[in-house]
């Protein structure tokens, strides 16, 4: 025990002192921040004796003297974004920016609160709102952290059987010119109401060559028979390290799938725990990583099967070059009494170079007797005889292998209902699976 | 057009073929039959390019160039195909765009310009009409859930789209139905033609009832043993392959 409390010590200290200097009020978030700061404190940065997170070392995220970002003056890049969506909104370094935000008219019905905003006026109205919807869930380290420094973000509310036609696209995009190493914890709670319809983008967009830390907190709660839609597209700079926590409740017959893909960031780890409370919740789950280079990509997955009669899908592929790394864990759970489970995972990778490496784990623990829960997971390199038959056709060995890698990734794509994004993700992988065989010295 | 002589090839540390000669010219359509594993499918794919084999002596020259110096992509665009035994099935490249991409490299390599959709759709659903094929095949993925005769034709609707002047059919045959065989077949008499040759790799005498040949050559052992008309193909339907391997050890 004193080893780890010595090797966390420094940075415990600084984040103590970050947070005296800048949090200082008697108001109710401020002493659910504290009691956020004091548990990540205790806990620390996760290391790799813990289980979940034997593949992942964030030795260098803790060592560097991360600050809370501020919005800073460098306009952002605006073609990195998805055209088309609805309402969008934008936080630039952490902040949520109202200029830049396009509020498209909405049905009554839809509530889309800036978080910077609720907490400067009603700090403890924005507490109890936090704990409520973090009820039910013990917090992680990180996000703790995240409670204890968030500053903005967003709550979205959908009332009962209103269903959103455009989906409600929330982009974290970091500039360059910022003070060095900034950090930054975005919020985003959503409250799906009964039967109701929504897609949520979350779109995190790096500034090049900037060293960056974002530790998101998302949580979602599906009412019964709600429909929930999330798309995750992490783009953070290759320097950045990214955080990502997903929390869904499902209610009763309510239905999340989830699109998870992750391209960006030095290190980025993923938790997305999605826990089937009522009857007939359905989750879907699928995501692509591709890590590439030095990059390390990890994604873990908990899906709780709490409720008798839920249903669970989960498809992961990934795609490592060069000395890329990419981690899935895979973690189903069947409570006891909750029968009639039906949970299916799939996890494929494919392997681009000899130094690639990725690690994936499906792990089942099933309470219950009257379940189905399948799982799989292969990885492996591209299939010598579909390369040939491709070239045997005219096309170059370049392009026969840029095909079969976007086939692969298209699996995951082509399930994106939302045309817009998924255009914009067969464009950006497009171009990357091109760098990566031209990258590869294959000659045309 | 194709000139191989002498040609030895190993895989695997085993010799496969053991001094195969054979002279293929145009307008010409050769069969070549022999019992299982003697390396008829191993001629047709080192051919067309597959890796995995060692040439260790012998050449195989096409239109006076080094064929087996030539990249799989390369010897498509020179106008050379094969027509896979086991066509492969790969799920998210859609059939359409491999036919595209195809024909455009090998028109570009041509000094042809390239076709643009219009131009395409309309050639490529005049092929499909040869094969009887349902248009709904352009859009699913290479070969994906396609029974095996659907593999088959789509091989032969690749070759008539791509217009090979040396096409190499790898047990087509096999596997086909006798309405399939019949429509397979027609496609591919309809490509024969003064500037083409087209080597066909078959096991059984079935095929070469619907696609005559000019030569038929026995291959045994790694090597072609005998060489003839289409009677030869008869005789061996009736005798099997044994008469020839003791008159080949006899001389």
């Amino acid at each position: 025990m004193s080893a780890i409390a010595t090797k966390t010590a420094p940075a415990a200290e600084r984040y103590r002192t970050l947070f005296d200097s800048r949090f200082r009020g008697q108001d109710g978030l401020t002493s659910l921040r504290r009691a956020a700061l004091e548990h990540f404190l205790a806990t620390g940065f996760p290391t790799q004796r813990d289980e979940n997170w034997k593949y992942t070392n964030l030795r260098r995220l803790e060592s560097r003297n991360f600050v809370p970002a501020e919005a800073g003056p460098v306009a952002p890049d605006e073609s990195q974004w998805i055209a088309n969506t609805g309402a969008r909104i934008v936080l630039v370094n952490g902040h949520c920016m109202p200029s830049l935000s396009s509020a498209a008219p909405q049905p009554p019905g839809v509530t889309v609160v800036t978080l910077s905003r609720w907490i400067a006026n009603q700090p403890d109205e924005v507490a109890a709102f936090l704990a409520k919807a973090a009820a039910g869930l013990p917090a992680t380290a990180l996000e703790s952290l995240n409670t204890a420094f968030l500053e903005d973000g967003v709550a979205i509310e959908i009332a009962d059987g209103v269903a959103l036609d455009q989906p409600i696209y929330v982009i974290h995009q970091w500039t360059g010119g910022t003070a060095s190493l900034p950090m930054s914890h975005p919020r985003i709670v959503v409250r799906a109401g009964r039967n109701s319809r929504v897609a949520i983008i979350e779109h995190y967009l790096g500034a090049h060559d900037v060293e960056t830390f974002t530790n998101a907190v998302v949580t979602l709660d599906l009412g019964s028979g709600a429909h929930v839609h999330h798309y995750r597209l992490q783009q953070e700079s290759l320097r950045g390290f990214h955080v990502g926590n997903a929390r869904v409740k499902l209610d009763r017959d309510s239905r999340y799938t989830s699109h998870d893909i992750a391209l960006g960031a030095s290190i980025s780890r993923v938790n997305i725990t999605a826990q089937l409370q009522g009857q007939g919740a359905d989750a879907s789950l699928r995501g692509l990583f591709i890590p590439d280079g030095t990059q390390h990509l990890d994604t873990q997955t908990r899906v709780e099967h709490i409720a008798a009669r839920t249903t669970s899908n989960e498809e992961y592929r990934g795609v490592a070059d060069g000395k890329g790394r990419g981690v899935f864990n895979g973690k189903v759970i069947v409570q006891a009494g909750a029968q009639k489970i039906d949970s299916r995972q799939s996890s494929r990778n494919l392997l681009l170079s000899p130094t690639a490496e990725i690690d994936t784990k499906p792990e089942l623990e099933i309470y219950a007797n009257d379940v189905k829960c399948s799982h799989g997971a292969t990885t492996g390199q591209l299939d010598t005889a579909s390369l040939f038959y491709l070239r045997s056709r005219g096309i170059s060995e370049v392009e026969a292998r840029a095909l079969l890698i976007r086939a692969f990734a298209e699996s995951i794509l082509g399930t994106i209902e939302h045309a817009p994004v998924r255009d914009y993700l067969e464009r950006r992988l497009h171009e990357r699976f091109a760098r990566i065989v031209e990258a590869a010295g294959v000659s045309p | 057009m194709l000139s191989i002589k002498n040609l030895h090839v190993s895989a695997a540390g085993k010799q496969i073929l053991t001094g195969v000669n054979l002279e293929v010219k145009a307008g010409e359509v050769h069969a070549i039959m022999g019992p299982n594993g003697s390396g008829k499918s191993t001629l047709a794919q080192l051919l067309a390019g597959r890796e995995g084999y060692e040439v260790t002596a012998g050449t195989a020259t096409y239109r006076g160039k080094d064929l087996l110096a030539l990249a799989p992509e390369e010897r498509a665009r020179e106008g050379v195909f094969l027509a896979f035994q086991y066509p492969v099935e790969i799920p998210g490249v859609n059939n359409v765009y491999l036919l595209k991409a195809g024909l455009n490299a090998i028109r570009k390599h041509r000094g042809q310009s390239e076709l643009d959709a219009f131009e395409f759709l309309a050639l490529v659903r005049e092929k499909m009409k040869l094969m009887q094929m349902s248009e709904t095949f352009l859009n699913r993925g290479v070969n994906e859930g396609f029974s095996g005769g659907e593999k088959k034709r789509n091989e032969i609707l690749q070759m008539a789209v791509l217009e090979p002047a040396l096409a190499l059919l790898d047990e087509t045959d096999s596997g086909l139905d006798i309405d399939a065989l019949r429509v397979v077949a027609e496609g591919v008499n309809s490509l024969r033609s003064s500037e083409r040759a087209i080597v066909m790799v078959t096991h059984y005498q079935r095929l070469l009832d619907y696609i005559e040949p000019d030569h038929v050559h026995v291959l045994s052992g790694g090597k072609i043993l005998k060489s003839g008309d289409k009677s030869l193909a008869l005789e061996l339907e009736k005798r099997g392959y044994d008469w020839v391997k003791q008159e080949a050890a006899a001389a």
